[in-house]
C-alpha cells in the first residue's frame, strides 16, 4: 500500500514517515504545494495524507486538484485548524476523513486503515484481532463467531485496543480517549481499572485468545492469552 | 455622590453664610435708615418747641395725641457742660396712656432763654423693637433662602439636565458597552465643545479596546493553532519511543508521565482555541437542544468517573427542557459545569443539578466561598489543583454568546451555579 503524506513541518513529516513505514507501508512525502501536485500527477496513492495549510498553497485547493483528476486516492485531511468549517468543507470536496493535529499515530494509523477498507468495497466495517472481530458500524462483538454482549464503555475500551495491536496504552490515554471531554486532568484514573478488569473478565469468561494485559502496573496492552 | 446632589449641596452651602452675612447687612442698614427718619423729626420737632418756648408761644401738649413727646427742664450751665450738646439715643420710655414702656428714639440737647436760663429739652419718639425686627428680618431670610432654593432646585436642575444630556447617553453608552460587541456607535450628537471631546476620546479608546481586543483573539487563536504541530510531532516521538525501543520500566514511566504532561498542554491548547471560536462567534448554527438529558447524561458518565469518592447525586429535572441553541456548545456548557462540580467536590460530597422554571442550578458541596469576581476568570485555580482553570471560564464565555448569565452563591456550604435559560 502506498500513501503520500503532504505536509510542510519537516520533523512531523519524518516521524509519521517512520511510523507509517514501521507498519509496512511504502511511503512518499512532499513537503509543499508544488512537490505534491507533482507527485498526485505522476503516481497514484493508495492514501494521501493532506494538510491543508501549506507555506505555497491551500491544501483545499490540492484536494480539488486531486478530485478533478477522477483518481481512486484516498485523502485524510490533516489540519491544525480543528474547525467544523473546514472539515465540513473538506469532506464535501470528497476527502474520506478529518484527523486534526495534534493527532496520535495510532489513531492516524486506524483512520488509514478505515478509509482504505472502505475504498476497498467491504460492505461491513469491520475488524479481527486473534478470534475476535468487531463489526464498527453495529457495535458488536464476535468471539469465535459467537456474538458477546459488551456494555457500550467496555466496547469502547476494546475498540481503542484493537486499533492499537502491540502497543502500551497507559490509563490516562485510555480515559482521556474514552471518555472524552468529561476527563478532568486532575482526575484520579483508577474507574479506568475497574472497567479494564470487566472486560477482561468478559473476554476470558466468551474464551477469547487475546486479553487486556497490564503493564508495569501503569498500562495495558492487547496481548495473547498464555497457554498454560 | 452623583454629581447634580452635588451641585445642588454646594450651592445651598455656599448660600447660607452670603445669605446670614446679607441678613445682618441688611439688619443694621434698616436700623440706621430708620434712626435717621427718626432723629430729622425729632430735630425738627425739637426746634418746634424750642422756637415756642423763646417766642412764648404756646407749647404742643406733652403728650398731645401724637406719639412725639417732650420734657424741658431748667438745668444750670455745669450739668449742661457735662453732656454733648447733642445726642440722639434709644431708650424704654413710658408711656402714660398706654400704661406701658415702649422703646423710643429720644435727642436731647439744650437752649438758653433770653434770661440766661439753660434748659435741657428731651424729645422722643417711640421707634421699633430691635428683637421684633430682627425676628422678623430672620424669619423672612430663612423664607428667602427656601425659597431662593427652591428656585434654584428647579432652576439648575431643568438647565442641568438639559445641558448634560449629551453626558449621560455617554455614560450610559460606557455602561452598556462590551468589549468586542462593537454594537453601539458611541452617541456624537452634541454641539457642546467639551461633550464632544469626551465622546471622542470614548470613540478612540473603544478603537483601541477593540483593537487590542481584536489582536489578543487573533493571537490565542494563532499562537493555539501554530501550537498543534509541534505538540503532534512531540506526541507522535514520544509514542515512537515508547512502542518500538524497549524502554526499561522506569524510562516508560517517565516515558507515560511525559505523554500524560503533553496530554494536558494539547488539552489546555484545544480549550483556548474552542474559546476564542467562541468568541470569534464561530457556532453559529442552533438547533433544538434537550438539556435535560445532556445533564442526565453527563451526571452517569460522572458518577462512573467519580465512583471512588462516594458522591451523592441529587437530581430535580423535567422530562425534556428544549432551548434552541448550538449542540455542541450547549454540551459543553453542560459538561464543564457537571465536571466542575464532581472535580471541585469533597470526599462524599453532593451534586445537586435541577431545571426549575427556565433556571439550571448545579450545587456541589465546598469548605469555603469562592470569590466570584474571578472563578470565572481563565486560569483561575483554587488551591493549586491540577485542573485546567479553563472550565468556569468557558462556562462563562458560552453563557456570553446567548447573553446568558451564570450566577455564583455559596449557601449552605454548597458552591451553586445558575443559569437562566431563554426556553423556546
Amino acid at each position: 500500500m502506498k500513501i503520500l503524506i503532504i505536509e510542510d513541518d519537516s520533523s512531523l513529516r519524518e516521524i509519521i514517515e517512520r511510523g507509517l513505514l514501521s507498519e509496512g507501508y511504502v511511503v512518499e512525502t512532499a513537503s509543499c504545494y508544488a512537490e505534491a501536485n507533482d507527485k498526485i500527477a505522476g503516481y497514484s496513492y493508495d492514501c494521501i495524507l493532506l494538510d491543508i495549510m501549506l507555506p505555497d498553497g491551500n491544501g483545499l485547493r490540492l484536494l480539488e486538484h486531486i478530485k478533478s483528476l477522477k483518481k481512486s486516492d484516498h485523502v485524510i485531511i490533516i489540519s491544525a485548524r480543528d474547525s467544523l468549517d473546514d472539515k465540513v468543507t473538506g469532506l464535501d470536496l470528497g476527502a474520506d476523513d478529518y484527523i486534526a493535529k495534534p493527532f496520535y499515530m495510532a489513531e492516524l494509523s486506524a483512520r488509514i486503515k478505515s478509509v482504505v477498507r472502505r475504498g476497498a468495497g467491504s460492505i461491513s466495517n469491520r475488524m479481527t484481532a486473534g478470534n475476535m472481530t468487531l463489526d464498527l458500524t453495529a457495535r458488536s462483538v464476535e468471539v469465535d463467531g459467537k456474538p458477546l454482549t459488551l456494555l457500550k464503555k467496555e466496547y469502547d475500551i476494546l475498540l481503542y485496543f484493537m486499533q492499537r495491536p502491540g502497543h502500551i496504552v497507559d490509563k490516562a490515554m485510555l480515559a482521556e480517549s474514552v471518555w472524552g471531554d468529561h476527563i478532568d486532568t486532575a482526575d484520579n484514573f483508577d474507574f479506568v481499572y475497574a472497567q479494564v478488569k470487566n472486560l477482561r473478565k468478559r473476554l476470558d469468561a466468551a474464551g477469547a485468545s487475546l486479553t487486556i494485559k497490564a503493564v508495569y502496573g501503569f498500562g495495558y496492552k492487547l496481548a495473547e492469552v498464555e497457554k498454560q | 455622590m452623583k454629581l447634580f446632589h452635588r451641585v445642588i449641596l454646594t450651592l445651598s452651602l455656599g448660600l447660607l453664610p452670603v445669605m446670614a452675612l446679607w441678613s445682618v447687612l441688611f439688619y443694621y442698614g434698616m436700623v440706621n435708615e430708620i434712626n435717621d427718619e427718626a432723629d430729622d423729626t425729632l430735630g425738627d420737632y425739637a426746634q418746634l418747641v424750642m422756637r415756642r418756648v423763646l417766642a412764648g408761644q404756646p407749647l404742643p401738649a406733652p403728650n398731645n395725641g401724637s406719639n412725639n413727646s417732650y420734657s424741658i427742664t431748667p438745668v444750670d450751665e455745669d450739668y449742661m457742660l457735662r453732656y454733648p450738646p447733642i445726642k440722639y439715643y434709644d431708650e424704654m420710655v413710658y408711656i402714660p396712656e398706654k400704661e406701658e414702656t415702649e422703646p423710643a428714639r429720644v435727642l436731647r440737647t439744650f437752649f438758653c432763654d433770653a434770661e440766661g436760663q439753660h434748659y435741657e429739652i428731651q424729645v422722643a419718639t417711640p421707634t421699633f423693637e430691635r428683637a421684633d425686627l430682627l425676628e422678623t428680618i430672620a424669619w423672612n431670610m430663612a423664607l428667602l433662602y427656601l425659597v431662593l432654593m427652591l428656585t434654584i432646585f428647579i432652576v439648575v436642575s431643568l438647565v442641568y439636565y438639559f445641558n448634560m444630556r449629551p453626558l449621560y447617553r455617554l455614560l450610559q453608552w460606557l455602561d452598556s458597552y462590551i468589549p468586542g460587541t462593537k454594537k453601539v456607535e458611541v452617541p456624537t450628537d452634541t454641539s457642546v465643545v467639551e461633550f464632544r471631546k469626551l465622546s471622542e476620546a470614548a470613540q478612540r479608546a473603544m478603537n483601541r479596546t477593540e483593537q487590542l481586543f481584536e489582536q489578543q483573539k487573533q493571537f490565542i487563536g494563532n499562537a493555539s493553532h501554530e501550537l498543534q504541530t509541534p505538540l503532534a510531532i512531540l506526541g507522535n516521538r514520544l509514542e515512537w519511543l515508547v512502542n518500538t525501543t524497549s524502554p526499561s520500566e522506569q524510562q516508560l514511566a517517565e516515558m507515560l508521565k511525559m505523554r500524560q504532561s503533553l496530554a494536558r498542554l494539547v488539552r489546555l491548547n484545544k480549550t483556548l482555541l474552542l474559546l476564542s471560536k467562541i468568541e470569534n462567534g464561530q457556532f453559529p448554527e442552533s438547533s433544538d437542544v434537550d438539556i435535560a438529558a445532556i445533564v442526565r447524561d453527563n451526571i452517569e458518565i460522572y458518577s462512573e468517573i467519580y465512583e471512588e469518592r462516594g458522591i451523592t447525586e441529587k437530581v430535580e429535572l423535567p422530562e425534556t427542557y428544549i432551548v434552541h441553541m448550538n449542540e455542541s456548545l450547549t454540551s459543553t456548557l453542560i459538561n464543564n459545569l457537571l465536571k466542575n462540580s464532581y472535580l471541585h467536590n469533597i470526599e462524599g460530597g453532593t451534586v445537586k443539578v435541577s431545571i426549575h422554571g427556565d433556571t439550571l442550578t448545579v450545587a456541589n458541596s465546598g469548605t469555603e466561598a469562592l470569590d466570584p469576581s474571578l472563578i470565572f476568570e481563565r486560569f483561575y485555580h483554587k488551591g493549586g489543583s491540577d485542573s485546567t482553570g479553563l472550565g468556569l471560564a468557558l462556562v462563562s464565555s458560552i453563557a456570553r454568546n446567548y447573553n446568558l448569565t451564570v450566577a455564583y452563591s455559596f449557601t449552605d456550604s454548597m458552591h451553586t451555579f445558575s443559569i437562566r435559560f431563554n426556553s423556546k
